[in-house]
């Protein structure tokens, strides 16, 4: 079962319906973002040390990534330009990945949290 | 895009990262000979809103060490959402707005008003006396106020605050974020402290959950964190705790929303109060009435009725006459508009309007449109009706408030009508009703920062609390704008402490 939701979401990226960001079934029936299919791989140490359980830190993401200040963001997708999340005037560089992103589930940024017609789940 | 031999470069470096930080330290001789320290720090900060940052950076000024540990995934607390106003007698725009008589004094007179008897005194008065050095700190850290904006908000007797560009706190967080991190204070996000480690009066260190992922209380490991220096409790107010706010004000509406981030729940104070730090005016729980039910947070309503404070007025749906002082400080305003009751008890939100006219153009509003926690009216009729108000009450109550307008007098109930216009079609509405804001009360301190301890009511070591986490200094009602001066000027006070005692 897994292996054919496996096969229809690599399908499903081929046709090109599924962004960088999509939650796709991975390994051991974790659920992880398609663009980092070879990342589990490893398991799950390419970010976690040790367990799955250990904290990870914003590191495991920004090695690949980049800071919150190098990330080019796609503005056309914003709602307005003062929604851009990693430019805010509340939080600037003072945010976590993690306040927003979630590998292994859909997450609510955290300014949805106020600003309630802004943002969408990821 | 990334392969997989950055991944195991990677994943090489994240785990000597690790090790490096579980490498033990040798226990103190200190009477707690048995303690496993997992590291030692000089002067640790616990949170980085207005108060924390200002201690962070004025202490590494001072040259003193400093971690600031963060619980949330964000840095600010409050205070990066906070509606970005700060009360500055005698600052630069005042001056040349000509208003010339105003002191740090006549901030601590209008405070001891609102304080209804309850207020400190002589902490207001330090903690006035710090405003300008406060701003200029911001100024230096280059922090962007609006630009020639002064104005007189409520409860105050002079116009006396300054505003953020940007609208909120934000704009001083990110800025004092900045100063902090190149001047080397050190920053953790997600280290939430469960405890403190005392040696009898002493604060030796703390007890915290890192990698804590709220609300999760199960995330994240405990390590323990030596405080040569001390610690600051900077962690704000407890309004989102919702069993502590019943318990200590039962009279507080349970269904009354909040304008704080969802981590205001206090539960360091209570560690603290657990180790022997005096608690006071604990009930004394502030709601600010300028929330609207149309939106989430702190949101646009406060810098909207800023304009209609002033500009317009308040009129309750079920009447359509007028409730209050629309300029009266924030007890006698939330006191009016929570008497506004449909027959079943349940909130008749009051309508505040002024001339759409008047301010086209005005970010205030058009966001407030945009979001849909305001609405423009092309008649009292069509307002009427949207609100379910009864018309002819209405148009009654803005014919006699035009008049009032015209003789410079409102006898109904007092206002100061010198920024009072008289009310024409279109209008722009929202509505108000009181969010949970502010808790007045906390840990109890000395005039220089250190917290109280219950048994003895003498300070307590190394122990220091600053900003909404202190308690007794506002009394009954902390004044509009007076929250950011207080997290910021007690950055100045409590390093000369800290220096004092060591």
């Amino acid at each position: 079962m897994k292996k054919i939701i496996f096969i229809i979401s690599i399908a499903l990226i081929m046709a090109g319906s599924a962004t960088a960001g999509d939650l796709t079934e991975m390994n051991k029936g974790m659920k992880g973002r398609v663009n980092h299919e070879a990342l589990y791989d490893d398991s799950c140490n390419a970010c976690h040390t040790g367990s799955a359980k250990q904290f990870v830190d914003d590191s495991a993401c920004q090695d690949c990534h980049g800071s919150i200040n190098e990330i080019e963001i796609d503005e056309s997708q914003l709602k307005m330009a003062e929604a851009n999340p990693h430019k805010s005037v509340h939080y600037d560089q003072g945010a976590s990945c993690l306040a927003c992103h979630a590998e292994h589930q859909t997450k609510k940024p955290v300014c949805s949290e106020c600003h309630r017609t802004w943002f969408e789940e990821m | 895009m990334s392969d997989r031999r950055s991944f195991l470069k990677k994943t090489a470096g994240f785990a000597a990262a690790a090790a490096g930080l579980t490498t033990c330290l040798p226990a103190q001789a200190n009477g707690q000979s048995s303690i496993k320290w997992d590291e030692e720090v000089d002067l640790l900060v616990i949170g980085s809103g207005f108060a924390g940052q200002s201690v962070a950076v004025n202490s590494i000024r001072a040259g003193i060490k400093v971690t600031v540990l963060e619980k949330m995934q964000v840095i600010g607390g409050n205070s990066a959402i906070n509606g970005g106003w700060f009360a500055v007698p005698r600052n630069p725009v005042q001056l040349a707005q000509g208003v010339t008589d105003d002191s740090p004094a006549e901030l601590v007179k209008d405070q001891m008003i609102a304080a209804r008897g309850m207020g400190n005194e002589a902490m207001l008065t330090r903690l006035a006396e710090m405003a300008l050095p406060a701003y200029n700190m911001c100024l230096d850290a280059g922090v962007k106020f609006k630009k020639d904006f002064n104005i007189q908000v409520g409860g105050h007797n002079k116009a006396r605050a300054v505003r953020l560009e940007s609208g909120t706190g934000g704009g001083i967080i990110t800025k004092l974020y900045e100063a902090g991190l190149s001047e080397g204070v050190d920053y953790r996000l997600q280290h939430k402290v469960e405890d403190f480690i005392m040696d009898g009066d002493e604060v030796i260190g703390v007890v915290v959950r890192k990698g804590y992922r709220f609300p999760d209380e199960g995330t994240g490991h405990l390590v323990k964190i030596r405080a040569r220096k001390g610690v600051v409790l900077a962690t704000g107010g407890f309004t989102r705790n919702m069993k502590l706010r019943s318990i200590v004000d039962p009279s507080l509406d349970p269904s009354l929303d909040c304008t704080n981030h969802l981590g205001a729940t206090g539960e360091a104070t209570l560690a603290a109060m657990t180790h022997g730090a005096l608690p006071v005016h604990m009930n004394m729980i502030q709601t600010g009435h300028w929330g609207s039910p149309d939106e989430g947070g702190f949101g646009w309503s406060n810098a909207l009725l800023s304009i209609g404070w002033h500009k317009g007025i308040a009129v309750n749906p079920t009447t359509g006459t007028r409730i209050m002082d629309e300029r009266a400080d924030r007890l006698t305003c939330s006191t009016a508009i929570m008497a506004c009751r449909h027959k079943d008890g349940s909130p008749a939100y009051p309508l505040v309007f002024f001339n759409k006219n008047d301010h086209l153009g005005d970010s205030r509003v058009t966001r407030a449109v945009r979001d849909e926690m305001a609405w423009e009216f092309d008649s009292l009729e069509l307002m009427a009706k949207k609100f379910d108000v009864p018309l002819k009450q209405l148009e009654a109550t803005v014919e006699q408030w035009n008049s009032y307008v015209a003789d410079k007098n409102d006898p109904d109930f007092n206002r100061k009508m010198d920024t009072a216009v008289k009310l024409a079609a279109p209008f722009v509405v929202s509505r108000v009703w009181p969010k949970v804001h502010y808790c007045m009360g906390g840990l109890k301190t000395d005039l220089d920062g250190r917290v109280i301890n219950a048994k003895t009511l003498a300070p307590m070591k190394k122990f220091y609390a600053a900003g909404e986490a202190t308690g007794g200094v506002h009394g009954h009602a902390r004044l509009s704008s007076c929250a950011c001066l207080e997290g910021l000027a007690i950055g100045f006070i409590i390093p000369n402490t800290i220096k004092a005692d060591a």
